[in-house]
Parts: structure tokens; C-alpha cells; sequence
């Protein structure tokens, strides 16, 4: 008896079979060629997208579940800069809580002075490397309010007096990016 | 054979005309561009809107030019009330549309009277903000002063 090698034998009945035996079909070739061209068109493609979407400034913000930010139009490209995150429930600079929202309704400062000192530390340090690297810019004093948009007035006030407390003058509302429809309504890019 | 083209002389194994792209290495550069973008995009778009506030002691702010008239826009939970100079305007009551935003169509056509008086000098504009206004209504009414042709938006709180 020959050696035949390993693998499924089957009957004679099912061996001229197209389907299990070596009929027709067992004579094409098992060799199949994959369409590159497709696959280079959509890796171009989203190359391309991703390309259009790329900033270099990277993320400034970080956006928490907290703070939902209000939509505007006529807005300019966010600066790099100290960030006052204010939620409903705290304050916070560059991750660190410095003030309650709830304690902040209760007395009646005008400015907020834990606040008002960390700005006036950072701006002494940020003066301190610009001198260290003699670059010969000028403190800008820019900063960014991220407010969720159900803060009252009454509280973003008050930080904004801190922050021109603490020599940050220069104040930016962080704002989600929205376009105008057709019907002059506003609709922001990510809710 | 002079001015024909050449056909070969028939020695010699023929070369083939196809010339066939390698794009393995074209596939493994879009391969590691693509993470590196999708590991590096900002989804979000954020933008800001600069504002400068009443008193303190930051940035001194720029002499104020004797052709500009004082603008300034109270902001309240009820209505806006316009004021140019000496002279104010009729209050617009506050309406909101279905997502709960002011609907700002008669300050917007208020503004452009405005302008078309004091002509394209006028940049700068006071939003004077009571203590109850939302955050949101402030931005937004920000947003249309921008929009409107008052770039230098001075956000203050209503002197008591």
C-alpha cells in the first residue's frame, strides 16, 4: 500500500467530489493575491484627516466630567498658560484645590486670597526663569478660566480679581469651539 | 536600423518593461504615521475668549482714545440694557430658545445702530454682569459682542 500523506481521506464514492474530493475545484491554484491599492487609498486617506486635525499645541486643558464648557464662535486659538479650573463644588490651579465653591458663597471678599497667593508664587517663578534664561520677554500674565457653565457670576468674579490680584491681567475664557448653522444657531463641536 | 525603433537583435533574454513598486516599506511608514497622529490628535476643539476685567492691578490698560464713547452693556437675569455715553437704550427683555440660550437678534441689530454711529473705531465695549448671571450667558453674550464688531470686551461687576 502506497504512503499517502496525512490529512482527511475519504470513499470512493466522495473522491471525484467538487467539494470534498479532487474534482475541478482541487486544481486552482491556493495562492491568493491581496488588493493593496485599496488599503494604500484608505491608509492616504486617514493619514490625510489626521494630518488636518493635528495641533501643535497639544492639550492645554484638562477636560474632566465636572466642568462642561460653554460654546462660543468669534474665539482665537488657546495660549499655554496657568489653568483655574472652576467647578461646581472647588477651585483648582494646575491640579492643586485651593478654594470650596460653597465656602466662597458664604463670606464676602472680594477675592479669593489662597487664589491670589499661588498666582503671585507662580508669577515670582516664572519671572525668576525668564531671568535665569535672560530671553528678554516681558511676563504677559495670561491665564485661562476653565468655568463649567452653570457657575454664577458672582464666583467667577472673584477669581477674576484674584488673578488680577496676583498680576495675571490677561484673562482668557476656555471656551468650546462651535460654528453657526444655517439658522444662526450655535452647535459645538464635542458636547 | 537607423530612425526605427530598436526591437533588440534578438540575442540575450528579454528584460521585462514592468516595473514593480515595492510597498511594503510605503505601508509601514503609513502604519506608524497613523498611530502617531491618532496617539497625538486633539479631539476636542477648545478656543478662548480674551477678556480684561475692572480694577486690579494687572496689565495697565490702554489710554483711552478721546473719538471712542463709553460702551457698556448691563447684563442681568431679566434684560440687557445698552448705554452709549450718556445716552441708554430701551432694556431687551432676556428670551430663551429651546437649549435654554438668550436669543440675541434685537441687541445684535441694536449693536449695528451702533456702530453705524460711532463708526469702526469703536472696539471697545463693558460688560457689566450681575451677581446671578450664569457663566454660559455671560460667554455667550461675550461671543456676540466679538462678533458684533466690539473686540475689546471688559467684563466688570454691577457697582453697587
Amino acid at each position: 500500500m502506497a504512503i499517502e500523506t496525512p490529512g482527511k481521506r475519504f470513499g470512493k464514492r466522495l473522491r471525484k467530489s467538487k467539494v470534498f474530493g479532487h474534482g475541478h475545484a482541487a486544481h486552482k491554484s491556493t495562492n491568493a493575491d491581496l488588493l493593496i491599492t485599496p488599503l494604500v487609498d484608505m491608509f492616504v486617506i486617514i493619514v490625510l484627516f489626521l494630518i488636518a486635525n493635528f495641533s501643535a499645541t497639544g492639550e492645554i486643558l484638562n477636560m474632566t466630567k465636572d466642568i462642561q464648557l460653554p460654546t462660543a464662535t468669534h474665539v482665537d486659538e488657546l495660549e499655554l498658560a496657568p489653568v483655574i479650573m472652576i467647578s461646581n463644588d472647588d477651585i483648582i490651579i494646575n491640579g492643586a484645590a485651593v478654594a470650596r465653591v460653597a465656602d466662597l458663597s458664604r463670606d464676602d471678599y472680594v477675592t479669593i486670597p489662597a487664589l491670589e497667593e499661588k498666582l503671585r508664587e507662580q508669577k515670582k517663578e516664572t519671572e525668576e526663569l525668564h531671568a535665569l534664561a535672560n530671553d528678554g520677554t516681558a511676563f504677559k500674565g495670561v491665564v485661562n478660566i476653565q468655568g463649567n457653565k452653570d457657575i454664577p457670576f458672582r464666583i467667577i468674579k472673584r477669581v477674576m480679581f484674584s488673578c488680577q490680584g496676583g498680576g495675571y491681567g490677561n484673562i482668557n475664557f476656555a471656551v468650546l469651539r462651535g460654528s453657526t448653522g444655517p439658522g444662526g444657531e450655535k452647535t459645538a463641536s464635542l458636547p | 536600423m537607423a530612425g526605427g525603433m530598436d526591437l533588440g537583435d534578438g540575442k540575450g533574454p528579454k528584460k521585462p518593461l514592468d516595473a514593480t513598486i515595492n510597498l511594503v516599506p510605503f505601508i509601514d511608514l503609513m502604519a506608524v504615521t497613523i498611530s502617531f497622529l491618532i496617539m497625538t490628535a486633539v479631539w476636542t476643539q477648545i478656543g478662548r475668549l480674551q477678556v480684561s476685567g475692572g480694577g486690579g492691578d494687572g496689565d495697565p490698560t490702554p489710554e483711552k482714545d478721546d473719538k471712542t464713547v463709553p460702551v457698556t452693556l448691563l447684563l442681568s437675569e431679566k434684560d440687557l440694557r445698552l448705554t452709549v455715553g450718556t445716552s441708554t437704550f430701551d432694556p431687551i427683555p432676556i428670551v430663551r430658545d429651546a437649549k435654554q440660550q438668550i436669543d440675541l437678534t434685537r441687541l445684535t441689530e441694536r449693536f449695528k445702530d451702533v456702530k453705524e454711529k460711532l463708526g469702526p473705531d469703536q472696539t471697545a465695549i463693558t460688560v457689566q454682569t450681575e451677581d446671578a448671571v450664569r457663566y454660559e450667558d455671560l460667554v455667550h453674550v461675550i461671543d456676540e459682542c466679538i462678533g458684533d464688531g466690539f473686540p475689546s470686551v471688559s467684563v466688570a461687576p454691577v457697582s453697587t
